[in-house]
């Protein structure tokens, strides 16, 4: 029974810290306040969701969740990275709404609101599909770490904090900003993916701003341009979010509390600790 | 396609959710005029607005007028207070207007979730909206609600325009909104205009959530869905435009409307946001809007 928890709960972290990841590489390592994260998420879960009930092999699926998510992003990325912070940020909030409205309305595809029920179990066993999804993490984490202290990564931290200097040095700073928001996009589309083999379904909500503010959150907490941070961000955030389930009494409440206090921790860090637990620079 | 017949109907419909949305988007565009960030906890306001007016007048049962002044009262508290809790503190530590979206975003989440805790997830009508009247013009019908949600964003429009044309107020948002550092040094205090603008973007919020409480029914999440209305209208509007958003508003609510002629009716939302993002990628100072501060 405690195990069983246990293992879930495990399972829902690994790919929390995929999402959490791949949103500090664009957010905190090159600047991009990309605020439509969840919207690669969603097309993952979807792909997945969809080509798996469909009787596609999972691992198809699965590559498939990742890549279609990160052509999206690489398209939309190439289009918009030249707009300044604000303007970044607006147009990928709107990719949000955009989201909602299609996987509500394309019926025939997504089954609107009703979600799609049903996505099979990749691994039958949940301690095993735990072990794969920390595998998973564990390559991203990995892939992240090098990629992140190699010569591509100095390049995008210094985008972040001079642009214009990293131009001069003959960076192609456009290039490397789209590459980071595609990087970024495929490990949101895989956790993506990761997510509807957990809870064996997707609907609209996967696009809430009440989900992305929990994720921001997390990544906020741990700090930006840490990948220690982030890691420690999903975690003491999900352990509020879990002890919240035996704090609040009546289980109506319990979502609507635990985005309280979300909120209310997202608002305390930025305004009293907006470096994070861990993180290099502010937010 | 529909036929003919219908095509005053849906300009009147369209002139009616335009309206909303321009009431939505005024204080939106108000506050981003001036302090120079995306205020989406407006949205919060008018939700909070609305869910006021239902336990004044339907729980408490005051009587109409009584309730409606202390829900605007409620409104511009509520402003004041996410301006002093939160704003204030953030814009001390210098945070970008990226950072004060966040946390604007992260106030309405919030606020929907509270409402949820405290009035359950189910839909709530007003009881004052028993006094609608609906009127047959014969190529249209419309009710005494929507007319004075039509009346209420046409007379905003004008307060707006006579506000930052011709009153000292005004006067000093736009400075503040040109230039701060100049705008202090001639003695405008940054701090005291910002209140002004969250007690005048509490007041729309305030007019708004009742409105729009009566036209349409209450539920936790209609912040999140009307302020998103109300930021699309803005920035097609021209975000550097106060009576950009009201103009704006109307385009969004007649091309939605107008659009159920090609499209089935669940795409009305993907209309408005592909609308968003044509005008963010190839004019993003929107229709009336002049070029903007960092433009790129």
């Amino acid at each position: 029974m405690i195990l069983d928890y246990f293992v879930i709960l495990m399972t829902s972290l690994a790919f929390y810290t995929i999402l959490v990841l791949a949103l500090n590489l664009a957010v905190g390592f090159t600047g991009l306040i990309n605020l439509g994260h969840m919207v690669f998420f969603g097309i993952g879960a979807y792909t997945s969701a969809i080509l798996t009930t469909h009787g596609i092999p999972w691992y198809f699926a699965f590559i498939l969740a990742g890549l279609l998510a990160s052509v999206l992003g690489t398209l939309i990325a190439a289009i918009t990275v030249r707009l300044k912070g604000e303007y970044f940020a607006m147009v990928t909030l709107g990719l949000v709404f955009i989201a909602t409205a299609i996987s509500r309305n394309w019926i025939s595809l997504t089954r609107g609101a009703l979600g799609i029920p049903g996505v099979p179990d990749i691994i039958r066993d949940n301690f095993y599909y735990m072990i794969f999804s920390w595998a998973v993490a564990g390559l991203c984490i990995l892939f992240l770490y090098k990629l992140t202290n190699s010569e591509t990564g100095k390049v995008l931290q210094a985008i972040r904090d001079d642009e214009t200097a990293a131009a001069i040095l003959g960076k192609n700073t456009y290039f490397y900003k789209v590459l980071s928001i595609a990087i970024s996009t495929f490990f949101a589309g895989i956790a993506g993916s990761l997510f509807a083999h957990h809870i064996n379904f997707v609907d609209p909500s996967v696009f809430d701003l009440e989900f992305f503010i929990f994720v921001i959150s997390m990544l906020i907490a741990g700090g930006l341009a840490s990948l220690k941070g982030s890691i420690v961000g999903v975690f003491g955030l999900s352990i509020v979010s879990e002890a919240m389930r035996y704090i609040v009494v009546s289980p109506s409440l319990i979502g609507a509390v635990r985005d309280i206090v979300y909120v209310v921790i997202l608002i305390i860090i930025l305004i009293y600790k907006p470096k994070g637990i861990f993180g290099k620079v502010d937010v | 396609m529909p036929s003919l017949s219908i095509l005053p109907q849906l300009i009147v419909n369209g002139l009616i959710a335009g309206s909303i949305y321009a009431l939505a988007a005024s204080g939106f565009s108000l506050a981003y005029y001036v302090i120079r960030f995306l205020h989406f906890a407006q949205g919060a306001a008018i939700a909070i607005a609305a869910y006021a007016l239902f336990t004044l007048s339907n729980q408490v049962g005051l009587n109409g007028i009584l309730s409606i002044l202390l829900t605007i009262s409620i409104a511009v508290a509520a402003t004041l207070l996410m301006n002093y809790a939160v704003y204030t503190p953030l814009r001390k530590r210098k945070a970008t207007g990226v950072i004060l979206l966040i946390s604007s975003l992260a106030i309405l989440t919030f606020t929907a979730s509270l409402i949820r805790a405290l009035f359950g997830p189910s839909t709530k009508t007003l009881l004052l909206s028993k006094h609608n009247k609906s009127f047959d013009f014969g190529l249209f019908t419309i009710t005494s609600i929507q007319l004075a949600i039509i009346i209420s964003a046409v007379l905003l429009f004008l307060l707006l325009w006579i506000l930052m044309r011709k009153t000292r107020l005004g006067k000093a948002m736009r400075a503040l909104s040109d230039n701060k550092e100049v705008a202090q040094v001639v003695g405008i205090n940054p701090e005291k205009i910002y209140t002004y603008t969250f007690i005048i973007a509490g007041i729309f919020a305030g007019i708004s959530g009742i409105l729009i409480g009566l036209e349409q029914n209450l539920y936790p999440r209609m912040s999140v869905i009307i302020i998103v209305k109300g930021f699309i209208s803005s920035v097609v509007g021209g975000i550097n435009s106060v009576p950009g958003a009201i103009i704006g508003g109307l385009f969004i609510g007649l091309v939605e409307n107008l659009g159920i002629w090609f499209l089935p009716s669940g795409y009305k939302d993907a209309i408005s946001f592909s609308i968003l993002l044509l005008f963010l990628l190839l004019r993003p100072r929107g229709i009336l809007g002049r070029g903007m501060r960092d433009d790129t």
